[in-house]
């Protein structure tokens, strides 16, 4: 069995993602489904807003534990570097895009697909890194 | 830093793999650490060494 395949860490990281995956599938169908039918105001609607934003920060606690558990050091530099370049893309991305806002009749950029596009990021940072050690 | 893993793991027949089960890391930082593209920490390179039954020295050596 390879170290990828055994490796405990991993594997929990997998777990964890899936299960906030599945919560995050339930509260935004919540929110949805509530907000369309009840039209709550106030404190209630504040509070199924952010709802399905609770596993989504969960995911940063999860890979902050995958990044404490995973043993084999080259893997936690790889995804370390990744997250490092993603963040310098997603920065850069974002702040050209929220000037070009500011001037020129462009679509808005919702704020909650900024986590999406730093993760989408840090897979491919992720490749790049790979092929550089390869 | 320039190492002499490919050499030491052919002198004992053992593939990447094999050295990497031996340290419980990844194929691919045994791969990354034996091209000279990763340079491993401390313990790590202690652990190759105790593996290898040699010492670091044999293991490692500066490029200056």
């Amino acid at each position: 069995m390879s170290y990828l395949s055994s490796n405990a860490a991993i594997r929990r990281y997998n777990v964890r993602i899936a299960v906030a995956m599945a919560f995050y599938v339930v509260f935004l169908a919540a929110a949805v489904w509530t907000f369309h039918g009840y039209h709550p105001t106030g404190i209630p609607a504040f509070s199924l807003a952010i709802l399905p934003s609770l596993p989504v920060v969960g995911v940063v606690v999860i890979v902050g534990l995958y990044l404490a558990e995973e043993k084999d050091e080259f893997l936690r530099n790889l995804l370390v570097q990744s997250m490092i370049w993603s963040l310098g893309a997603t920065l850069t991305v974002t702040t050209v895009w929220g000037f070009v806002e500011l001037f020129v009749n462009v679509k808005h950029l919702p704020l909650y697909l900024i986590f999406p596009l730093f993760w989408f990021l840090v897979g491919v940072s992720s490749w790049l890194l790979r092929m550089r050690y390869k | 830093m320039k190492n002499q893993l490919r050499v030491l793991r052919a002198q004992r027949g053992w593939s990447q793999a094999d050295l990497a089960e031996r340290l419980e890391v990844s194929r691919q930082s045994v791969n990354a650490i034996e091209t000279g593209k990763y340079d491993p920490s401390l313990p790590l390179a202690f652990k190759l060494a105790k593996v290898f039954e040699t010492s670091i020295e044999e293991v490692f050596q500066d490029e200056q």
